[in-house]
């Protein structure tokens, strides 16, 4: 080993701060067979402060300090200052940190190893934790059709490259297409993206999976085998002409899952008027021939023979790939966990899903903002025979920034709330808008500048969240703290929309355990590293696109759906592709060392 | 009026029990979600933000603090855990040390041994004074008496020496509340705001004093409203007992054992089951920490409860022992409750949790004389 100085390590692990299932002695034991390291402590083994630090430096004669364990940067700073009071170089505090590396969630004690081994040597891990490379497979297959998958389909599509997209749902499209608008430029949303849907259905490289789930994934990186469930659509892909004959026929109703469940729709049905691949399917579960056997009224007035196949079942494909590329992105949270704010009980409590199909022009009511009400059969929806507000507040925060909740921040509900407060002053110039935000982050580029826009206009922007919404007969009750003016602001409205927060999707667990990638305690999959790889996973041949990773907006998604698909074409085009992060063994590891070493710098 | 940022304070506010206020990040819901906070007195978020900014004169000079009833719903919806209940609450641990001018009740407050110093360097007192001094005084010793047959417990605890006793004792407590009330009133009224507030207006709103004291209106406002109801039980009972163990005394302690129905021993009933019934769902709270409101529980809020069941169990064992003719037990139990029952009169009412019996209304009245102040004319810039 090249590096001799007297070293101290020092192991971070304080009880009860993380559940402990590091086997720290074990550690201790090979830190010791470098012959630099003369001591190793716990954190039990002394109250760690400066002067006990500083006495430690002075008893040893330490000239360079590890300190490993979880977080260990949390304590860095009393190291560095007790080296600069004894006079040494306050830069010989290193870190082994057991979060970074892919040592992942399995804190393996040969990871481990590795990782101490690096730092003790005195060698970056990205220089020496290198694994082998395999061999690759040029197909490549993306999971979700949302904006992410849709743009990392596109770019793999268009270097000649094979792509599998696997979307769950019958539409590609995500979230971003029950958009109506885009902050801050207010692109329409349908009209940005339904050109690039139409593009991956008629690419010729692309096979577009829609209503189909990827159950199991076997293989190294560079030749996964992948078993896709295709979900029974009933309706023949390629001979359906998209006529809608048969949902006027259709007797069975349900609440639509691209409308946010605004409106209803019929149990054949297509998902929106543009949707891709623009053919109708069938819901088994409220198709009443698939519930009791009699019916196919679909079927009779389908002018295709044999399209329509209710008998269908599912079938499961296999595909070999090379990569994957995770773009599962995200789901709104509930925001009926926040009982305060009566959603799902009081009709004109929207949230923000729900909203954004009111003002779409494709949505229920065609644009128009108008009250939810319940139709013949009891169910609550949307349409424009009611009335239409005059004042409506939106509630910023909801289910984000809340330790009862997530505590992380949602990062697009403020921009979104300012549109929605844009787009109502557009569609009713005379209603009153009441924002309660707490902190208003405004954080992209153009996006200061879209705040302070909506800052002009007419909208009352309060600072203070409203503790809880009550039913006032038809009006809403709103108090709140207006923080800025030092009161307390008491208000009667005619709807509230909750921005709610995003949460992990509901398979980011089932997928995680699939791919074995981790997720963080959020459930959001976790990158390689958070400020230089954030598109890798410690696996290879796994990436990451989109809201999947974190909360995003659609400029971010589109971005690291581009990365992505560059890391997966860099594969390719090498043609070979990095081994999994948990393949590297120490012996490789203390080999690099050693050849590293040697290198005169 | 200059405003004057004290970054000690932190340190000092630490002391009184005061967690991570620094957790707070204005979001308002807590203000938003109390039924107390109104125009002109907002709470909690606002009392935050003077610690956070070190404005220790502000601090000192608000009411809201006692309007706070602790029913905890804003540290159930507080976003970042930062119990604005509770830093409430170790507000008003702290402004009782700041109103008391003797020094001693932020020495009961930041220090166990000093308070449960006091209270047995006062209880031995009461048992010597018992032992000692009231032989010494020409008075019949208990073995005499007990000799003699029958409890004769005005003999025991001759009712004159009791009753100037109890008279000096509520003479002390009062003249150091009263003190104490006036440098609140100094603080929040006089020196605070710029502010002039007529004599009027102080006579014609000093009916919210009362009526408050008698009532607590403001509890009942809280959205759980069950706590009202124990702690007004509590406040009776009690009341009754201390206005008719020092005003009405030789009334109340009779040689004769006077039948049930008689108003003595039915105000006695009443005032004990009052006094049982309250301590009985505080104390449970209090174990069971199922409410945020008794979630954190200062050494200051266990003394008292401790104290006040003690001396509730005393007086009802006195009580029995007398009706069933057991001399030596009742004095014993005499000795008992009188070794609990001075301390916590004399530490617990002018220094520590009990003052709040005099500040919640007071501050209640003040709150009002607030609301009607004008401001002063000749004012600084």
């Amino acid at each position: 080993m090249k590096n001799t100085e007297i070293t101290g390590m020092f192991f971070y692990n304080p009880e009860g701060l993380y559940p402990d299932p590091i086997d720290y002695s074990e550690l201790i034991r090979y830190s010791f067979s470098f012959p630099n390291i003369v001591k190793a402590y716990t954190y039990s083994g002394f109250i760690w402060n400066e002067k006990n630090i500083l006495q430690k430096i002075k008893e040893n004669n330490f000239e360079r300090l590890i300190i490993a364990g979880l977080m260990p940067g949390t304590v860095k700073a009393l190291f560095s200052k007790a080296m600069t009071l004894a006079g040494k170089d306050p830069e010989k505090v290193l870190l082994a940190s057991f979060n970074d590396y892919c040592t992942g969630m399995v804190f393996n004690t040969e990871r481990l190893k590795i990782v101490l081994a690096s730092i003790i040597a005195g060698v970056p891990y990205e220089f020496t934790g290198i694994p082998d490379e395999l061999p690759v497979n040029n197909a490549t297959l993306v999971v979700g059709g949302g904006i992410s998958g849709i743009q990392a389909a596109l770019e793999i599509a268009y270097s000649n490259n094979m792509v599998y997209l696997v979307e769950k749902s019958g539409t590609i499209g995500g979230k971003m297409a029950t958009f109506d608008k885009t902050f801050p430029t207010l692109d329409c949303a349908a009209c940005i993206l339904t050109p690039k849907m139409v593009e991956v259905n008629q690419h010729p490289n692309i096979r577009l999976m829609s209503y189909s789930e990827i159950i199991e994934v076997n293989g190294k990186p560079g030749d996964f085998n992948v078993k896709v469930l295709k979900k029974a659509r009933k309706v023949n892909v390629k001979t359906c002409i998209g006529c809608g004959t048969c949902a006027e026929k259709c007797p069975a109703q349900a609440p639509s899952e691209f409308d946010a469940g605004t409106c209803m729709r019929k149990a054949i049905y297509i998902p929106f008027p543009q949707a891709v691949p623009n053919k109708y399917l069938v819901d088994a579960e409220n198709c009443i021939y698939l519930k009791n056997g009699k019916c196919k009224a679909c079927v009779k007035a389908c002018p295709v023979p044999g399209c329509i196949d209710l008998d269908e079942q599912d079938s499961v494909v296999t595909i070999n790939v090379g990569n994957i590329i995770i773009a599962t992105g995200y789901k709104l949270f509930d925001a009926g966990r926040m009982t305060q704010f009566g959603y799902g009980r009081f009709p004109n409590v929207l949230n923000s899903l729900e909203f954004e199909r009111l003002l779409n022009a494709s949505g229920p009511t065609g644009g128009n903002i108008h009250f939810r009400s319940q139709d013949k059969k009891g169910n609550w929806i949307f349409n424009t025979t009611t009335a239409r507000p005059e004042k409506i507040a939106i509630i910023h925060c909801v289910g984000s920034r809340d330790k009862n909740f997530n505590k992380y921040c949602s990062r697009v509900c403020c921009m979104y709330s300012l549109k929605f407060a844009h787009l109502i002053m557009e569609k009713l110039p005379e209603a009153e808008i009441f924002e309660y935000f707490i902190d208003m982050r405004s954080f992209g580029k153009g996006y200061e500048e879209f705040y302070e826009r909506i800052r002009q206009e007419d909208v009352s922007i309060i600072r203070g969240k409203t503790a809880k919404v009550e039913q006032h007969g038809e009006k809403l009750f709103l108090r709140g703290e207006d923080i800025l003016k030092g009161e307390i602001l008491e208000n009667l409205v005619d709807m509230v929309i909750l921005s709610a927060g995003l949460e992990a999707g509901e398979d980011a667990g089932k997928i995680s355990e699939m791919l074995n990638i981790p997720t963080n305690t959020d459930g959001w999959f976790e990158e390689a590293h958070y400020n230089l790889d954030p598109t890798g996973t410690c696996r290879g041949g796994i990436f990451l696109a989109g809201t999947c990773q974190g909360p995003k907006d659609i400029p971010d998604c589109v971005a690291q759906g581009s990365a992505a698909a560059a890391r997966v074409i860099q594969s390719i085009l090498k043609g070979k592709i990095r081994n999994d992060q948990a393949s590297v063994s120490l012996e490789n590891v203390l080999r690099k060392i050693e050849e590293l070493s040697n290198v005169a710098l | 009026m200059s405003v004057r940022v004290q970054p000690e304070l932190r340190s000092q506010l630490i002391q009184f029990g005061i967690g991570d206020w620094n957790a707070c990040y204005h979001c308002g819901t807590c203000t938003a979600q109390c039924p107390l906070s109104e125009e002109g007195f907002l709470f909690p978020r606002k009392k935050i933000r003077l610690m956070q900014m070190g404005l220790k004169d502000e601090l000192e000079a608000s009411v809201e603090p006692w309007l706070c009833y602790y029913c905890g719903d804003c540290s159930t919806s507080c976003p970042r855990d930062a119990n604005p209940g509770e830093l409430m609450m170790s507000l008003r641990r702290y402004l009782t040390s700041i109103y008391d001018w003797t020094g001693l009740s932020k020495k009961f407050y930041t220090s166990e041994l000093w308070e449960l110093g006091f209270i047995i360097v006062f209880a031995i007192l009461v048992v010597l004074s018992f032992l000692v001094l009231l032989p010494s005084m020409g008075y019949h010793f208990t073995r005499e008496l007990t000799a003699q047959g029958g409890v004769q417990l005005n003999a025991f605890a001759p009712i004159h020496v009791v009753e100037t006793f109890d008279w000096c004792m509520a003479a002390v407590v009062a003249s150091l509340l009263i003190s104490n009330i006036l440098r609140m009133y100094y603080k929040i009224i006089w020196k605070y705001g710029n502010m002039k507030v007529s004599l009027w207006v102080h006579i014609r709103e000093f009916w919210l004093l009362i009526f408050n004291f008698a009532v607590q209106p403001k509890f009942n406002k809280c959205d759980d409203k069950r706590y009202w109801l124990s702690h007004w039980f509590l406040m009776s009972g009690y009341t009754i007992m201390f206005i008719v163990i020092v005003v009405y005394l030789p009334w109340f302690q009779t040689q004769k054992i006077l039948p049930i129905w008689h108003p003595q021993r039915l105000l006695g009933y009443y005032a004990t089951f009052g006094l049982l019934f309250g301590l009985f769902v505080a104390i449970i709270g209090r174990i069971q920490r199922k409410d945020v409101k008794f979630l954190f529980s200062h050494i200051s809020d266990w003394l008292f409860l401790a104290m006040l069941t003690l001396t509730a169990i005393t007086g009802i064992l006195i009580h029995i022992f007398r009706i069933n003719g057991m001399p030596l037990a009742t004095y014993i139990s005499y000795i008992t409750h009188m070794a609990v029952l001075v301390p916590m009169i004399l530490i617990e009412v002018p220094f520590s949790k009990w003052s709040h019996l005099a500040y919640r209304p007071f501050a209640v009245y003040f709150q009002q004389l607030k609301r009607y102040a004008v401001p002063r004319e000749s004012g600084h810039p």
